[in-house]
């Protein structure tokens, strides 16, 4: 059973966390939305597994 | 104090509301009452197996238990099929429902009337997001059923009608409706009123087949759980004279219905039910006008198109499933089928198919304890089936509901991102959910089934050679076998039976326990049996989950609902023992009575 890792992955850090900043950048509060939930839906396909995906659910509660 | 209005939307949320119908309408067959004896002696009458409601579920189980052999009365407080004046309801027909249809002897005539489809389209405004095609997957394409028929439900239960009329043991009472229920020593006790007067039965199992509104969940202290929502849609079965193809057409965001859902399925007699999605909460009286119903006609199929209404009715839904299928009344037993078990969401036909299965499931078993084969406790596996299978429609079909009724706000922001992907690319259409088609469910906690069997799957049904060249199927086997259980057996090559394992099948075979037959793919193999059949691609094998190709010597118990019970390469008269000891009621840790 795959657990959700938590050290860190980065190839790179610092550019991904401005790439991710930028995308936002000429949106209104509305289309960010749309965005964050479109990569949320990306992203977790990368991830795949049911099980996992859970795990991060719950990480992400608090 | 009650208002008006709000009785108007009470409705709409507990049932299907069909108060108003409009259209021409269908011409449904009225029946004769049937008056028993009783009405006239007031001798109370005792019945073995009483079945309540004459929908699809008490139908399907009336029809089974005649052709088993077994006596039973059903009965409908209506003359007729369907509602009275009332719609198409359920139209689409799995390759489950089919098949058992063929083995009760109505399906030629589904067929003939009948509309086959296996390709679904998904839209989102003017883009096709997503399609499907059942023909090419796998657990649809050994069974001489296709994998859906769309028919007017009221056809179904007329054809069942006439097919109990024509085997006889099952006698329908027409008018005979319940009016009190209790239990009084120790039987479940009816008060039942006909049009020329009551009368009170007994019985020792009782069906409840009466539908969503069962009036035995509050007679009996049911516990369940019900979901509400605010989902309203609009139903209308129209006729005209362009001709769309014969697919499922879903709409997530139809523009010329708002921005909401529409479905779109041909049925018989060139009527097509389309079912448009309302605004939520919205007023039945008003989505059902009929200025406003072919207003959204011409929206979607054009203003020149020459529509005729046969029908219109608005609808709302819920999902409710009860926690246990079956309740004790002192020492009767009522099984909960149908509706009355659990209430889907109805996108992916899993409401009236999964009815037909439960009757299906308990036919056989029904039939086994009554004559004597096989131990009370055998019936208990209809709740350890049955729930698992209303479970998971109900969880499934929740899912859909959700997707197609979003709350506002983030539940309506995650749709549109799936929608929005799923127009480029191929991961996200796996998240688009416009129903998921219902299938046989299988059992995963069954204990009939063998221990080493993860799951029990439905058998589909398979066509083969007869040893005489004549085509035969899996369903004919069932209905020689009629209730006991069917055993298949291959032995290729030069090898023989085992001896002792023979033995103990040709003894159990003539003392009518079994039915066993030889299946065989090289007509020339060194093996023969009275009962034999030819198989030359091996299908039925690949349907009992033999995937890896079959062993020299191998083994299939199957159930007359068509499950696989058990199965084993190397033919074993130990395994083949525990196989039937189960399927009699009998096994080491008795499962208790509900």
């Amino acid at each position: 059973m795959t657990a959700p890792i938590l050290h860190s992955q980065w190839s790179d850090p610092d550019g991904f966390y401005e790439a991710l900043l930028d995308a936002h950048q000429s949106l209104s509060d509305e289309e960010s939305v749309a965005f964050n939930a479109r990569l949320i839906l990306i992203l977790a396909n990368q991830l795949g597994d049911a099980e996992l995906l859970s795990q991060c659910l719950q990480l992400a509660k608090k | 104090m009650k208002n008006d209005v709000s009785n108007s939307y009470q409705a709409a949320h507990h049932t299907n509301g069909y108060e108003f119908s409009q259209g021409t309408g269908y011409v449904l067959p009225e029946y004769e009452s049937v008056i028993p004896e009783a009405v006239h002696s007031g001798a109370v009458e005792h019945h073995r197996i009483l079945i309540v409601g004459g929908g699809l579920a008490g139908l399907t189980l009336a029809c089974s238990l005649a052709q088993l052999g077994v006596d039973c009365v059903l009965l409908d407080e209506d003359n007729t099929v369907g509602v009275k004046g009332a719609s198409s309801r359920g139209i689409c027909y799995t390759q489950k429902s089919l098949e058992i249809f063929d083995k009760l002897g109505i399906y030629e005539r589904i067929k003939a009337k009948g509309i086959q489809w296996s390709v679904g389209r998904t839209f989102a405004g003017e883009d096709e997001v997503y399609s499907f095609d059942l023909k090419a997957q796998g657990n649809f394409s050994l069974s001489e059923q296709p994998a859906f028929i769309n028919i007017q439900q009221f056809y179904n239960e007329g054809y069942l009608v006439e097919r109990i009329q024509e085997l006889g043991k099952a006698q329908i009472r027409w008018n005979n409706r319940v009016t009190a229920f209790a239990v009084k020593d120790d039987l479940a006790t009816f008060s039942l009123a006909t049009p020329a007067g009551k009368y009170t039965a007994t019985a020792d199992f009782v069906i409840d087949a009466t539908g969503s509104r069962s009036p035995f969940h509050d007679w009996l202290k049911i516990s369940k759980t019900s979901k509400k929502g605010d989902d309203r849609w609009c139903i209308a079965d129209v006729r005209f004279n362009t001709h769309p193809p014969k697919e499922r057409h879903t709409w997530i965001e139809a523009p010329f219905n708002d921005n909401r859902a529409v479905w779109q399925h041909l049925m018989a007699d060139d009527v097509w039910r389309i079912d448009y999605q309302m605004a939520p909460d919205a007023d039945p009286a008003i989505v059902s006008r009929e200025d406003l119903v072919r207003e959204r006609l011409a929206k979607q199929f054009g203003a020149e198109t020459k529509v005729d209404i046969v029908w219109v009715g608005p609808y709302a839904y819920r999902s409710e499933c009860v926690d246990r299928m079956i309740a004790a009344a002192g020492k009767s037993m009522v099984f909960f089928m149908g509706d009355s078990a659990k209430v889907v969401s109805p996108f992916g036909a899993r409401g009236g198919n999964t009815g037909i299965a439960d009757a299906d499931n308990l036919a056989w078993k029904l039939a086994g304890v009554v004559q004597g084969r096989a131990e009370p406790s055998l019936l208990n596996s209809y709740h350890a089936e049955r729930h698992e299978a209303a479970v998971t429609n109900v969880k499934v079909t929740n899912r859909t509901a959700r997707f197609l009724r979003p709350q506002d706000g983030m539940e309506r922001i995650f749709r549109s991102a799936t929608i929005a992907l799923a127009k480029k690319h191929a991961f996200a259409r796996s998240l688009v959910n416009t129903g998921r088609m219902a299938v046989a469910n299988p059992y995963s906690k069954s204990p009939l089934t063998a221990p080493e069997l993860a799951l029990s799957i439905s058998v589909q049904n398979v066509g083969f050679e007869w040893a005489n060249g004549s085509a035969g199927c899996l369903n004919q086997l069932l209905q020689w076998a009629c209730g006991l259980p069917l055993i298949l057996l291959w032995a290729e090559g030069a090898q023989a039976l085992p001896g002792a394992e023979l033995k103990m099948l040709q003894a159990l075979s003539r003392e009518g326990q079994i039915r066993a037959v030889l299946v065989r793919q090289r007509k020339e193999a060194a093996f023969a049996a009275t009962e034999q059949i030819h198989d030359a691609a091996g299908r039925l094998a690949q349907a009992c989950g033999f995937s890896a190709g079959l062993p020299t010597q191998a083994w299939a118990l199957i159930r007359s609902d068509s499950y696989l019970a058990a199965c084993g390469s190397g033919i074993r008269c130990d395994a083949i023992q525990a196989a039937l000891f189960r399927l009699h009621g009998r096994q080491k840790n008795a499962v208790d009575m509900p």
